[in-house]
């Protein structure tokens, strides 16, 4: 990183040193010195402050310790995972977001590909009103959409809450997969489908052997976002849960609040290999750059 | 004709979730916002009479403490987001190293795609009064339960997201200037620092306001984080809102401010991104 910005000071330096007298240079140099320095610095502060508290998380995990005691642990166990797989609060929550999570991301898949279609079938200025509207759930505050949401179903006696949980985590997660599926669907060529066309394909026969194949790695970018969010979320569930049907999130985030210790720490650990399982599919179906230059603004 | 109608079916299934569960949802909150509120009543008076006594009351200097919380930290959080992701952006933008690029930029995607109860977590296990860190603390003399402090790990908190998105999309700008512009500015005689003060930063202004209003939106959001690490002493607009649902059942006054809270958001993108394009115009 640093040797391209080093190599550049030099090479300025030896080319402007023939035009210019050294004296000024000198002072120049310390100044771009001192940039490496902070540019150094800075990097070195951000990676410590972004990766350190997950380095903790994950080393208390295994603590031998009953307590919460200074870092880094000083005997390793798995005791903090077995009373994981105990606890039936924990695991009722997972079965739930699980449960819901895969309803979810099989619905705003299917729901998703369908609307990016008909949306990349309209004209470009209808196009953009009609995505910017559909996007809107991501930009629009949480607490409001599950606020709203918990007062429209108020209206409906004895819904059951995985009902509501469903309808709710729904609208956040189909941005994701119109937007993915869109940009699936981008990426194709005109010149296939005219080919096909003129080839003697109907309109059927190109949509199912060209655009439907071509698009798959996008909508299941899409779904990967949306299972990846639907798991998550605390926001909008904590509206629109009871105390019977609850997700991982919320179960997590009473704990947190009620009685912190390390079972939190090894339900972590469990969540991260959960992320980084998900990462690698992403990695596979679309490229990581590819989809984050799309996805990026993931607000919760 | 048919075929066009058949098109627009597809769209019918979205369109009936997004106004089912979105629109009609932010209408009963606005016709709420307009209802007095009864104690001891879940909800408002059906049928009485429309007030604005919801919005008045949000005048009073308690809910404007509120509001300048949120926004204070939303900004700060914002504005050294930028400062810390714009050097990092521009080393893996510029790296010839095309898997050192490849591994910072998996690793930022990875702390992005982190639970945020995992980093709220991790956060409060490091720096919380019962953390790891919680002794080395006491030897400096910070006090772990002083509001300054709590302000300092909420912040921590929003960095933990908006730095890695600031420096996606800051890679993103930079990836898309040309570097010979800078290397022209110091092969005329500009010192490094002064190079990137006058061409890399001007030119890659689009993406500063774009990473800048992706961090406010998020940070004004906010919810979990203020929840958990502001230990119930320090609250956002989104945990105020929750209280008046879960605590008093005055709904009419959360949906007030949940009104005026997202009317302040979409003004915010609306200008931000009016910035953005004058600054590209420019």
């Amino acid at each position: 990183m640093l040797s391209t910005k080093e190599r550049l000071n030099a090479d300025v330096t030896f080319r402007t040193k023939a035009l210019v007298s050294a004296k000024p240079m000198l002072s120049k140099r310390r100044i771009d010195t001192l940039l490496a320095i902070a540019v150094t610095a800075i990097v070195a502060v951000t990676a410590l402050f972004l990766l350190f508290p997950v380095v903790v998380t994950v080393l208390m995990a295994f603590d031998g310790r009953d307590y919460i005691g200074p870092f880094p642990p000083t005997e390793l166990s798995t005791q903090w995972f077995g009373r994981l797989f105990e606890d039936a609060y924990i695991w009722e929550g997972f079965k739930t977001s699980l449960l819901l999570a895969i309803a979810t991301t099989a619905a705003a898949a299917g729901i998703g590909a369908l609307a990016a279609l008909a949306i990349s079938w309209m004209s470009p200025r209808l196009r953009d009103v009609v995505t910017t509207m559909f996007l809107s759930p991501l930009v629009l505050p949480g607490v409001i959409i599950g606020f709203g949401l918990l007062m429209f179903f108020a209206a409906f006696h004895q819904l059951p809450a995985f009902l509501k949980l469903f309808a709710g985590h729904l609208i956040i997660t189909l941005p994701f997969t119109i937007r993915m599926t869109l940009v699936g669907l981008a990426g194709i060529s005109q010149t296939l489908r005219e080919a096909a066309l003129s080839l003697g394909a109907n309109e059927r026969q190109v949509f199912f052997t060209i655009t439907l194949p071509l698009t798959k790695n996008g909508i299941a970018a899409g779904a990967i976002f949306a299972f990846a969010t639907s798991m998550d979320d605390v926001t909008i569930s904590l509206f629109l849960s009871d105390f019977q049907t609850y997700t991982l999130p919320l179960a997590l985030t009473t704990l947190i609040k009620s009685n912190f210790d390390l079972t939190i720490a090894a339900a972590a650990v469990a969540m991260i290999s959960l992320t980084l399982v998900l990462l690698i599919v992403l990695d596979r179906v679309l490229g990581l750059e590819r989809a984050m230059g799309h996805g990026a603004n993931r607000i919760r | 004709m048919r075929a066009a109608r058949s098109k627009l079916l597809l769209l019918l299934p979205a369109a009936a979730v997004f106004v089912l569960f979105l629109v009609f949802p932010i209408l009963i909150v606005l016709n709420e916002s307009f209802h007095t509120f009864e104690p001891g009543r879940i909800g408002s008076v059906e049928g009485g009479p429309l007030t604005l006594a919801n919005y008045a009351e949000l005048f009073q200097p308690v809910y404007g403490q509120y509001f300048a919380q949120t926004y204070v930290l939303a900004i700060c959080s914002s504005a050294v987001s930028i400062v810390f992701a714009l050097p990092i952006a521009y080393c893996i933008a510029r790296t010839e190293f095309a898997w050192m690029q490849k591994a910072a930029i998996s690793a930022i995607v990875g702390l992005m795609f982190l639970s945020s109860l995992v980093r709220v977590y991790a956060l409060e296990l490091t720096f919380g009064s019962a953390g790891v860190l919680a002794p080395l603390m006491s030897i400096i003399d910070i006090d772990t339960n002083s509001r300054m402090y709590i302000n300092f790990v909420i912040l921590a908190g929003l960095l933990q997201y908006s730095i890695p998105m600031s420096i996606l999309i800051l890679i993103g700008a930079i990836k898309n200037l040309n570097p010979r512009l800078t290397e022209a500015a110091m092969s005329l005689g500009a010192s490094a620092l002064a190079a990137h003060l006058t061409v890399t930063i001007p030119l890659s202004m689009r993406g500063i306001v774009s990473a800048f209003l992706v961090s406010m939106t998020l940070g004004v959001s906010a919810f979990v984080i203020p929840l958990i690490l502001g230990r119930g002493r320090i609250l956002f607009i989104s945990n105020l809102i929750y209280s008046r649902f879960s605590e008093v059942a005055n709904y009419p006054s959360g949906a007030a401010i949940s009104i005026v809270m997202m009317v302040l958001a979409l003004l915010l993108i609306l200008v931000m991104s009016r910035l953005a394009t004058t600054l590209e115009r420019a």
